[in-house]
């Protein structure tokens, strides 16, 4: 039943009629929706941020990295984890959904320049890294064929180590650096990359993968291979494939554990959303408690309005409203209401997001997703707290209208 | 032959407060035919209120029939009652009972709403043309705290009437008036009923109960005889 312009006119009088009233109503909605809205926003920020950041990386879909060294995503290794091989990458390199395989290594190394000396994580990498990290360098030149043939002394550095070495970016192009003991001509310097939480990614160091095997870090087994898949390619395929490979190659069988890690986007992403989630979830609930104690505000505050409206509603049941017609006209009511917080909390949210992110890394998202949230729950909280006083005003006895017996 | 619109058939009423028990309508039987102009008379308590919100649908009789224009209604549902209410009862209270927040248009079109749901531009002509009639022309956007008693009782009537009843329902509709005021009001009560709309009246101004055609006394929940 659409109601008529009377009837929402009528509706809306009465509402503005008691202004404290409607006031409080409206307050303890837009208080708990602004609530709600802005940490589902958060959660919806801080993840795609983080799914923004492994995609700058390279870390799409089509993507997965082999670490060795088996055990949990994130966490210690729990087995042997010199036993990947750059043989692995090259077998791996022939299935046909593979598009590129970048193997490195690493290790933590002292690196100094001049008399500043610092503990910091120097790669072996192939030329590929550029493509397969989606990283190129912003001054200079990346690692080629030549210098991995000829175990060439060069080295790039991240963009935050030039500060660290109270040197301008420019000026550090040629000079060298002395990592484990042997110096390196600085050929470039990598463009800046977000860092993710503590791990400090514009703090690295690149050698050619040959260098650095033979001439720095003195070994044969490699860290990790950064994998990128044809498009289109089943990843859950893709992933057991691969798996089979380097198990069989590993002469791992039976219940023996993975000496390799497999890492995908999405296990990334759930690692670091995972405590994002946990304390969302707490927050929501909150949210969600903070809109029943609105209903139930609500709901208080429409007994009182019927209490105080009661010879009104008498007069409506007289001139020949029916119990639907009452029920109606104050689910409008609570509609009217829902709307006007609704749109209220989803503003005030939009402008919280604005604040927030003026004090945090986390940026404004705007989605309709919160807008629908907040249409949402306001309806149907504001309509189910306000369906018992609703139903009690049908039971007004509009006798009470003649005074005396 | 004169219809019956009201006939009342050994109707009683009860009302418990607490543990005492009244029994405030004691087997009334009354025949109102249409066109009549019945005033009831009675002390504060005789069981004169209880009666106009039996005769009103707004209560029902605990036990005895009741015919409206015909049917018998005291079984009928709150919607069924409602729909009567609506259409063929028209209310003017001793306190008028306007809603606040509405002008006097507004509240001249309230039944309306429970009617169809809607207000065409005929029925808003017919709500101003009732109120022109009742003098109250210039004051269609008026609140009831604007108006003066006379004129929310005006307003009142205007809207007993919008959806031309069979019956005009009065519970001291002149309680709250001066005697001029009062005087005017019983003028458009004994106009109506001259054109035919059937009137039924509760009072105990004996000034007021000489415009009806007919008086009855009621004491104890009983007509007595006058």
């Amino acid at each position: 039943m659409i109601p008529s312009y009377y009837t929402l006119r009528e509706i809306t009088k009465e509402l503005i009629s008691n202004k404290v009233n409607l006031f409080f109503m409206l307050l303890s909605l837009i208080i708990s929706l602004t609530a709600l809205n802005t940490i589902y926003s958060l959660g919806a920020s801080a993840k795609k941020q983080i799914l923004d950041a492994l995609a700058n990386v390279q870390f799409g879909k089509d993507a997965m990295l082999i670490i060795a060294g088996g055990g949990r995503i994130i966490g210690l290794t729990t087995t042997r984890r010199d036993t990947l091989k750059l043989e692995d990458v090259k077998e791996l390199e022939r299935l046909d959904f593979i598009k590129l395989a970048s193997p490195m290594s690493r290790e933590t190394l002292e690196v100094s320049y001049k008399d500043i000396a610092e503990k910091m994580r120097v790669e072996g990498v192939f030329p590929n890294f550029t493509i397969a990290n989606n990283w190129y360098p912003i001054l200079g030149r990346f690692i080629n064929e030549k210098d991995l043939k000829t175990f060439a002394k060069v080295c790039i550095i991240g963009s935050d180590i030039p500060k660290k070495f109270n040197a301008s970016p420019s000026e550090l192009i040629g000079k060298k650096v002395k990592i484990g003991g042997d110096f390196f001509e600085i050929i470039g310097i990598l463009e800046p990359k977000a860092s993710f939480g503590h791990y400090r990614r514009d703090e690295r160091i690149l050698l050619p993968f040959t260098t650095a095997q033979r001439r720095v870090f003195n070994k044969d087994y490699i860290d990790a291979v950064k994998l990128l898949f044809k498009e289109g390619t089943d990843i859950k395929f893709a992933e057991r494939k691969i798996r089979e490979i380097l198990r069989k190659r590993h002469k791992l069988f039976g219940p023996e554990p993975d000496d390799f890690r497999l890492i995908t986007p999405e296990m990334a992403i759930s690692v670091f959303t995972k405590a994002l989630k946990t304390i969302n979830l707490f927050l929501l609930v909150i949210g969600l408690i903070s809109l029943i104690i609105s209903g139930v505000i609500i709901m208080n505050l429409m007994y009182s309005n019927i209490e105080e409206k009661a010879p009104v509603i008498a007069l409506r049941i007289a001139l020949g409203a029916t119990p639907q017609n009452i029920i109606t006209h104050y689910l409008i009511m609570s509609l009217i209401i829902a709307l006007i917080s609704g749109l209220m909390g989803w503003i005030l949210s939009i402008l919280l997001m604005q604040i927030i992110s003026l004090f945090t890394p986390l940026k404004p998202l705007f989605s309709w997703i919160t807008f629908l949230i907040s249409f949402g729950f306001a309806t149907v909280t504001s309509i189910l707290f306000s369906l018992l006083p609703a139903i009690r005003a049908t039971q007004i006895e509009p006798s009470l209208l003649l005074k005396s017996l | 032959m004169v219809k019956d619109l009201v006939v009342l058939k050994n109707i009683t009423k009860t009302y418990q407060t607490g543990k005492i028990t009244y029994q405030v309508l004691k087997g009334l039987n009354l025949e109102v035919k249409e066109g009549d102009f019945l005033v009831v008379m009675g002390a504060s308590g005789s069981g004169k209120s209880t009666l106009l919100n039996i005769i009103g649908l707004l209560d029902k009789p605990d036990s005895g029939e009741y015919f409206f224009d015909g049917q018998e209604v005291s079984k009928l549902n709150k919607k069924e009652l409602a729909y009567i209410r609506n259409r063929k009862i028209g209310f003017v209270f001793q306190a008028f009972h306007l809603v606040p927040w509405a002008t006097a248009l507004e509240n001249v079109l309230l039944p309306l709403l429970y009617k169809d749901g809607e207000i065409t531009n005929q029925d808003r002509e017919r709500a101003l043309e009732l109120l022109k009639r009742l003098g109250l022309e210039e004051r269609i956007n008026a609140k009831p705290s604007e108006l003066s008693g006379g004129e929310q009782q005006r307003v009142a009537i205007a809207r007993a009437l919008i959806n031309n009843p069979r019956l005009l329902l009065a519970d001291e509709p002149t309680g709250n008036l001066d005697s001029q005021t009062t005087q005017e009001v019983m003028n458009i009560f004994k106009e109506l009923n001259e054109k035919g709309l059937t009137v039924i009246m509760v009072t105990h101004d004996p000034e007021v109960a000489k415009f009806a055609k007919r008086i009855k006394l009621i004491k104890d929940g009983i007509f007595i005889e006058q």
